[in-house]
């Protein structure tokens, strides 16, 4: 598709003008015929990773945490390190649904669906390491403040991060479900009346809630959306806020800082929207979905990656600074060890992936060369995995007792466990992509029809009543000029 | 209540806008209009007001507050006070997290809810579609049957005016 | 006592006479019942031992249940087992109690019967090594569980050492052989008696050489047994071999006082100690007692004391000492001259000068060692570990010049912990292969192992046409005798001691045999056709020998039962020993000696790739004896933290010059011996020695001790009658291979933190104002109690019996190598050790770490489920069956002191310890709950001991008594280092110490507001 006319390539987020029976049948072709060659591929290797996953957990959970690289000195490492990452990971999908959409911006209509997918899957896999990580799993449910009972004091520590994170977890989970769900409802209808299966006709049936694209249905359901989005922005900001808190309110050199919480956001979103690029340069090229993701969407997101990369670059210079500035022994010698120790090769690694990478992005040639955007996103991924690496294990690898200082090397099965996990957030992926609607068809018929007809007659899909932005009216005069295939 | 309707179907959604906001000048009454997508300006030909769901998501989240804190002060001070880390009974600064995720898993839960009781969307339910394709490429407009005749003959031939590819007529539960 | 006794017997037909009844070994057991078959061993112990005794001294009717097989226990119903353990709870107790004179006392407090679930105590004496010390053994439901210093006792007080900590482990050892065997085949003793008494009778017929070899006997009792060996055979001997002795030592004294003894050293009388390589504090000699005086020697009340140590390379000792000295072991004697040097010149002695050799060392320090020693005479010491005679001679001089005989050190009252004869071990191997010798008994020894030549006694013994060991296994020397008639663990025995002239101690039965063992002394008197059991010789040798020795009580019973209770007897010296007076004064001709070490130094020194190799006794292990005790095995050794296994200890700068790295794999060669050890950079070790522990390198000890690590005593070699424990022109290779230490600390650098505070007797006196902390918060209402510790660093000597200590009393789980190398040891208190100043002579620093029971605990706050919580008394209490294992409380604990179970570590076939085995179990305390998989555990501050008292207290209706609870690890400090108390009560002993003015606690900047305090490590006078 890059042989399109720039012109184009600047101002529209679908490229041509797609009837809505094409946007339809386009976008449910997947889920109709059967999926490239890639697909297949992409798929097996998902399966064998979650294979993995399976003989690995079973393993550890059958032996015990032993099983893994920690130590006396070293208490969490691949475990959290994989936790946080994922977490990370899920904070673009709500992102780009939530915020973007309060900030009304249209080129997040083709990818929200797949990047909301996306959070599932990531907090689907992050819930699976502190469960693992437990030394008596099947005694989680301790964690929960159930009815008092015999199982020892009666309620659980409300002071605790980790409770936090059970609550902050389910509720990002369960809100994250829901406003994806919602999402579908209007595609499942569309999907339930085009089904020819008697499968399908059922299941969509079932799914898509009796949805008929009654009007009066449709105006609560932008309202709902919007609360929805009003709702999710600050709570996808509290969740990773409280997950850097696991750290911050310790009191170990490295952890225990005020900066974290701003910091590990930014972190997610940078992680996030990093493996959104990822997903969408595999998804578009496997699924033939190019003329809905276009290189304009990469674009932004790349943009993103600037910008987040670029404050989270920041938090590292301001930690170094106030370590030097702070003047408090331990601090000072975490952050000397941080950049020379034994682990130090994490440490410059992540420099690299997290502050350099991104600045290549202020040339618009890298930002809209896919080959480039995806080894940088991938980049993006090692980079913020070593981040949390770094910050777990040397700070506990040398904390205030010398005496007691050790090194943490990953065994087999905490390399298996984290490649595992891999396997399992892609086998679900792509079980989605190849199931469900990974555009959002309604959304994309908004987008369609308001750059075929360029007025204000048909204009995105949520835009609150009555109120408009100017800027958007002098877009879509310039969409008009060249689109020029007015009736 | 079974009543008959006039059905008017548009390929397009800005003629469909067009029709709707004649028909009302019309005094027809519009009962309901059906397209694959929301189509903005709607709200203001069809004259429908402001939902109060808002309201609920308010009502939730600060029952989910108070539920939270209530909770949280309860465990820690009245029914099992405990020496944590010398830490006082209650540290309410600590309670916040899990507060604000409750005021949020309340008050989405409640709106969604809310919604679906209010449109009356349930798993299964049996969709009453106008026209084939309204959830597809199809705008559809439903119209009362209008009692007299040459009212109803006006009606139709302004639908048929505003472009609408087909009108007909059926009886529906309104 | 014997009223209650007389109701036993009954009991006990009636119940043995139906079925040998089982024996529990865990409240678990007691409750569910007994376990599989064959679990234990040996069947039925108790009733066997109260049952197979001999008809003579057994009540009448008691029937005799030695025969019954060993498993006919199995299948017991609930309610017999029931009625079965009130029995062996009782039996166990009255072990010795069905005929009046056969009372165990137990002490402090007499139990006429045993309540199961109530511990009793029982004075003993330890055989652990060959100090002898004085031990309480607690005794829970028929097994003693644990071991504690006598405070009774004069000598060593409470305290005891990690070796001795551990012996109750190896009585519970599962590869103890089950009962005796004839040509490697069980045999029932009456047969093998037969064939034992016609072979002795044989080789008496043919005048053959019949010889007893054993390790040091104290026993007042079996060297009276011996001694009627001599008569009834002209041709017996009796050779005392130790693997590590006093031999030159003793020959010195032979010499200078004619008589061949090991002094009395009185550390405490001593301002100036000169140690000549002897690592008192660690295992020379007697180091629980020389520690006690030691720390009491230089107590801060006390005037300022200087303590200089010359050794190769760093011992527990020399860690301590103010001023080291690193000398090659070839060097000690130059030293030991250069000082006779001085010091003869001080005291005028005639023609000083031909002590007068090059310094080895810095002249200017000699000066001052000599005239500190000077300024003190009297009240100085010299003592030397070198087994050495020349070397010796001089150290006796010194002392003699010094006029510190009979101050600071005794020879009226000699010790008699080291007897072993070097010179006659010698000569009898070498008859031996001659094959001259007709019958040899050894007994404690395993020469095979411990010899310079293992091998080559192995094959002399096979040129004995009888041979009989007593060891409990089939070590490297009994899998090659004709006999083994294995003795009895010592705390299953009667028996007693004279470590020092003088100073008595009883040893009692705390458990009846687990196996079909003998008790040694009663084996020799069956080869003699005497059927006196052992119990009953003690007793009589006692009323014959040691009742007229004293004047308190009349009656022997009330003696013996007095004596028993106490476990300690002190007399006065028996007559005669005090013969030739004043004992030393006149000296002994030195020229010789110093001649003989002028000769020495003479010999051209090896060439520069040569290096010297020194030998010494490991802490844990000790000569080997200890070798199959996980709990030794696993103890980091306490200057090189290194466990389950030795290494070549090399100075770093030897290693760069080498381009060796530590943990790399060298092998060391003499023409006589070659070995492949892992090095181990050591700071502080002598530029040209290396130094390898002993102990090591067992082949036939067990599945723990086998194959770990390697066996140094082929260095060794007998040189001027005395074993030379030390090797020149020692060869190293690099063989490229490199192998994981296990080790627990591996950075000896405090990196300038405030972890461990130092402070000088000058300082003291000159408080610096130390400004409150604030508490962000309101104190929380407290219980009358606070539970504190106070720890004196500068009583620490680092000698590592708190950590076994502390692993007996809390079930703490052995590991493993494997587990260790990978930083997951389980001990809940560690000793953390730093070193500061030059790499080549630095200051060591001991510091005990344990959880340090925060006010503001930052484990707390972050666990998720309440499962560590404090309680109203201070105490950081972890809730095992709460607990989930997040490890988040270990990573936000400051003091990394707690500890994950990352495994099943109990009934774990793949931890093959003692907790992996039904007869390993029955050390474990039953007050204590053994932690099961995924949960986090640490130091409770002995919360069961607190509860204990508090119930004791409740019960007598007074108030708890300051000192009256004490901690495993404070009980254990041979130096009063550890001192636990309530912090609420200003008069204990906790609270004054926490307001002394070197109180500080570590990391308390944090705000974490510990309940453990540290005193300051004070420097002591330094020479000028």
């Amino acid at each position: 598709m890059d042989n399109l006319p720039e012109g184009v390539l600047e101002t529209r987020w679908i490229t041509g003008s797609p009837t809505l029976k094409q946007v339809t049948d386009d976008i449910s072709r997947p889920m109709e015929g059967k999926p490239g060659k890639l697909w297949y591929v992409l798929f097996g290797i998902a399966v064998l990773g979650l294979l993995d996953l399976l003989a690995m957990a079973t393993w550890l959970v059958a032996n015990g945490i032993g099983v893994w690289g920690l130590n006396n000195s070293v208490g969490w490492a691949f475990d959290i390190t994989n936790f946080v990452f994922w977490i990370g990971i899920g904070h673009a999908g709500t992102l780009i649904s939530a915020i973007l959409l309060l900030f009304r911006q249209k080129w997040r209509t083709s990818i929200n669906r797949s990047a909301e997918a996306m959070t599932i899957f990531a907090v689907m896999c992050a819930g699976l390491f502190p469960l693992l990580h437990m030394g008596r799993p099947w005694d989680a449910f301790f964690i929960f403040p159930y009815v008092p009972n015999q199982h020892g004091p009666l309620w659980v520590n409300f002071r605790s991060p980790l409770v936090w994170d059970v609550f902050a977890i389910s509720t990002y989970f369960t809100i994250s479900l829901v406003f994806w769900y919602l999402g579908l409802i209007p595609d499942l209808a569309t999907l339930r009346d085009r089904a020819t299966t008697r499968i399908k006709k059922a299941v969509f049936g079932a799914l898509s809630l009796g949805w008929n694209g009654s009007h009066r249905t449709w105006s609560r359901y932008e309202i709902v959306s919007l609360i929805l989005a009003g709702l999710a922005t600050p709570l996808v900001l509290s969740v990773h806020s409280i997950v850097s808190m696991d750290f911050a309110t310790s009191l170990l050199p490295g952890w225990h800082t005020t900066i974290f919480p701003p910091y590990f956001v930014a972190g997610a979103i940078y992680s996030g929207f990093g493996m959104v690029l990822t997903l969408l340069i595999l998804t578009r090229s496997s699924m033939n979905l190019q003329r809905y993701i276009t290189i304009k969407h990469l674009d932004s997101m790349a943009k993103v990656l600037l910008l987040t990369g670029s404050i989270v670059g920041f938090a590292y210079a301001t930690e170094f600074f106030s370590a030097w500035y702070g003047g408090n022994i331990y601090e000072r010698y975490h952050f000397v060890n941080r950049a020379t120790g034994p682990y130090a090769f994490g440490f410059w690694l992540m420099m690299l992936c997290n502050v350099l990478a991104p600045q290549l992005f202020w040339s618009k040639k890298i930002r809209r060369h896919v080959g480039a955007l995806f080894v940088i996103s991938i980049l993006v991924n090692i980079g913020m995995w070593f981040e949390r690496f770094v910050i777990i294990v040397v700070s506990l690898h040398r904390a205030f007792l010398p005496a007691s200082w050790g090194m943490f090397y990953p065994t087999v099965v905490d390399i298996g466990i984290l490649v595992g996990s891999f396997g399992l957030f892609f086998t679900l992926f792509l079980l989605f992509i190849r199931f469900a609607p990974m555009i959002a068809i309604w959304e994309v018929k908004g987008v369609v029809t308001e750059q075929a007809h360029g007025t204000h007659v048909a204009v995105d899909t949520h835009v609150i009543p009555g109120s408009e932005a100017p800027t958007e009216a002098s877009t879509e005069a310039r969409t008009d000029a060249q689109a020029g295939d007015r009736p | 209540m079974r009543a008959r309707v006039v059905i008017a179907t548009f390929p397009h959604a800005s003629d469909l806008l067009n029709a709707v906001r004649r028909a009302r000048r019309e005094m027809l009454r519009v009962y309901d209009v059906y397209a694959p997508f929301p189509v903005h300006g709607l709200d203001e030909a069809m004259g429908i007001r402001r939902t109060r769901l808002p309201r609920v998501t308010l009502i939730a989240g600060l029952t989910g507050l108070c539920f939270a804190l209530g909770f949280q002060y309860y465990a820690n001070v009245l029914d099992w006070p405990i020496n944590v880390g010398g830490k006082p009974d209650n540290t309410t600064l600590a309670f916040i997290p899990i507060s604000f995720e409750l005021t949020v898993l309340f008050g989405g839960l409640a709106t969604v809810a809310a919604f679906l009781l209010r449109t009356r969307l349930y798993p299964s339910k049996q969709p009453w579609l106008p026209a084939a394709g309204v959830t597809d490429d199809t705008f559809a407009i439903v119209i009362r049957r209008p009692s007299g005749d040459e009212i109803h003959q006006r009606a139709l031939a302004l639908l048929t005016e505003c472009g609408a590819a087909a009108v007909t007529e059926s009886e529906a539960d309104l | 006592m014997s009223d209650h006794c007389n109701g036993a017997p009954d009991k006990l037909v009636t119940l043995g006479a139906r079925r040998a009844p089982a024996y529990w070994k865990s409240p678990e057991e007691l409750r569910d019942g007994p376990s599989r078959r064959g679990e234990f061993p040996g069947g039925l112990p108790a009733l066997r031992s109260l049952t197979s005794e001999p008809p003579a001294d057994r009540a009448p009717g008691a029937p005799d249940h030695a025969g019954e097989p060993a498993d006919d226990h199995d299948g017991t119903t609930r309610r017999d087992f029931l009625s079965i353990v009130g029995f062996s709870a009782t039996a166990a107790t009255l072990a010795a109690c069905r005929a009046p004179e056969q009372t165990a006392v137990p002490l402090p407090v007499a139990t006429d019967t045993m309540v199961a679930g109530v511990a009793s105590y029982y004075a003993t004496t330890c055989g652990g090594c060959a100090s002898a010390c004085s031990l309480v053994v607690k005794q829970r439901d028929g097994r003693p569980i644990k071991v504690e210093g006598n405070e009774a006792s004069q000598l060593f007080g409470g305290g005891t050492c990690a070796a001795g900590q551990a012996t109750v482990l190896s009585l519970y050892d599962s590869e103890r052989l089950r009962g005796p065997l004839w040509q490697g085949a069980p045999t029932p003793w009456p047969r093998l008696d037969e064939e034992i008494a016609a072979g002795l009778k044989a080789a008496a017929a043919a005048q053959g050489k019949i010889v007893l070899l054993s390790s040091t006997i104290h026993s007042p009792s079996l060297r009276e047994v011996i001694a009627r060996w001599g008569r009834q055979f002209p041709t017996f001997r009796h050779v005392t071999y130790d693997p590590v002795s006093a031999s030159a030592l003793r020959a010195a004294s032979a010499q200078a006082l004619g008589r061949p003894i090991v002094p009395h050293y009185a550390f405490d009388r001593a301002r100036v100690i000169v140690s000549l390589d002897a690592d008192f504090l660690g295992t020379w000699l007697s180091p629980v007692e020389f520690a006690r005086q030691y720390a009491r020697g230089r107590s801060l009340d006390r005037p300022a004391s200087l303590h200089v140590q010359f050794e190769p390379g760093m011992s527990v000792t020399g860690s301590n000492a103010d001023q080291r000295i690193a000398v090659a072991p070839s060097a000690l004697g130059a030293v030991a001259l250069a000082l006779l040097a001085r010091i003869a010149r001080s005291a005028g002695e005639p023609d000083a000068a031909a002590a007068s050799a090059a310094d080895p060392i810095d002249k200017a320090l000699l000066d001052t060692v000599a005239a500190e020693l000077w300024k003190h005479r009297g009240e100085s010491l010299v003592v030397s570990g070198a087994n050495d005679v020349a070397i010796q001679l001089v150290v006796h001089t010194l002392n003699r010049l010094l006029g510190n005989v009979g101050k600071t050190l005794d020879v009226d009252r000699p010790s008699l912990q080291r007897q072993g004869d070097d010179a006659a071990m010698a000569d009898l191997v070498a008859e031996m292969q001659r094959g001259e010798i007709h019958a040899l008994i050894i007994h404690g020894a395993n020469p095979a192992f411990d010899y310079s030549d293992g091998p080559g006694f192995a094959k002399a013994l096979s040129r004995v046409a009888l041979s009989i060991s007593t060891a409990d296994r089939r070590d490297e020397t009994s899998a090659a005798v004709t006999a083994v008639c294995p003795d009895h663990h010592f705390l299953e025995s009667w028996g007693d001691a004279e470590p020092v002239t003088g100073y008595l101690s009883l040893a009692q039965p705390t458990i009846a045999p687990l196996y079909d063992t003998r008790a040694f002394a009663e084996s020799l008197l069956r080869w003699l056709d005497d059927d006196t059991s052992h119990y009953a010789f003690v007793r009589e040798y006692w009323r014959s020998h040691v009742m007229p020795r004293q004047d308190q009580l009349t009656t022997f019973d009330a003696f013996w039962d007095a004596t028993l209770e106490r476990g300690v007897l002190e007399l006065a010296p028996a007559a005669g020993a005090t013969a030739d007076a004043p004992a030393g004064a006149a000296g002994v001709d030195w020229r010789p000696a110093a001649a003989a070490i002028h000769e020495d130094l003479q010999r051209a020194p090896g060439r520069d790739d040569r290096y010297e190799l020194a030998v010494f006794e490991s802490v844990g292990l000790r000569a080997g004896g200890h070798a199959n005790n996980p709990w030794l095995l696993e103890l980091p050794d306490p200057i090189s933290k290194v466990t389950w296994g030795n290494v070549a200890m090399i100075a770093p700068r030897l290693a760069d010059q080498l381009g060796l790295r530590g943990g790399d794999v060298i092998s060391i060669t003499t023409p006589a011996a070659s070995l492949e050890l892992p090095v181990f950079l050591q700071p502080g070790q002598h530029a040209r020695t290396i130094s390898v522990a002993l102990g090591f390198g067992r082949q036939a000890v067990g599945k723990a001790g086998n194959g770990v690590g390697g066996n140094a005593f082929p260095f060794t070699s007998v040189a001027r009658g005395a074993r030379r424990m030390w090797a020149d022109s020692v060869a190293v290779v690099a063989t490229g291979r490199h192998e994981k230490l296990a080790g627990t600390q591996s950075h000896f650098d405090m990196e300038g933190r405030p972890i461990v505070l130092e402070t000088t007797r000058a300082e003291l006196g000159k408080p610096e104002a130390a400004e409150e902390l604030p508490n962000l918060w309101n104190e929380r209402p407290q219980g009358e109690k606070s539970w504190g510790l106070s720890i004196d660093l500068d009583a620490c000597t680092g000698c590592s019996a708190c950590v076994v200590a502390c692993q007996a009393e809390n079930n703490v789980a052995v590991i493993g190598k494997d587990q260790v190398e990978r930083q997951r040891i389980m001990h809940w208190i560690r000793i953390d050790r730093y070193y500061h100043g030059a790499e080549d002579n630095p200051q060591s620093l001991h510091q005990p770490m344990m959880c340090q029971h925060c006010g503001h605990a930052p484990c707390e706050t972050v666990c998720p489920v309440l499962a560590t919580t404090t309680s109203s008394e201070g105490l950081n209490q972890q809730v095992y069956n709460r607990c989930i294992g997040t490890r988040y409380c270990a990573n936000n604990c400051p003091y990394k002191v707690r500890r994950f179970n990352w495994y099943n570590y109990t009934g774990n076939p793949r931890f093959d310890y003692h907790m992996a085995n039904p007869v390993g179990r029955l050390v474990l305390n039953p007050d204590v709950t053994v932690r099961s998989r995924g949960v986090m555990e640490k130091c409770s501050m002995c919360v069961q001991r607190i509860a204990a008292g508090k119930t004791a207290a409740v019960k007598r209706g007074t108030p708890l008594k300051d000192g009256e609870v004490k901690t495993a690890c404070q009980q254990v400090c041979p130096t009063d280092a550890i001192v636990f108390g309530d912090l609420n009560d200003p008069k204990s002993r906790v609270a004054q110490r926490a307001s002394n003015e070197r109180t500080y606690r570590v990391l308390d900047d944090l705000g974490t507001r510990p309940n453990v305090s540290y005193l300051k490590k004070v420097r002591h006078g330094q020479p000028t």
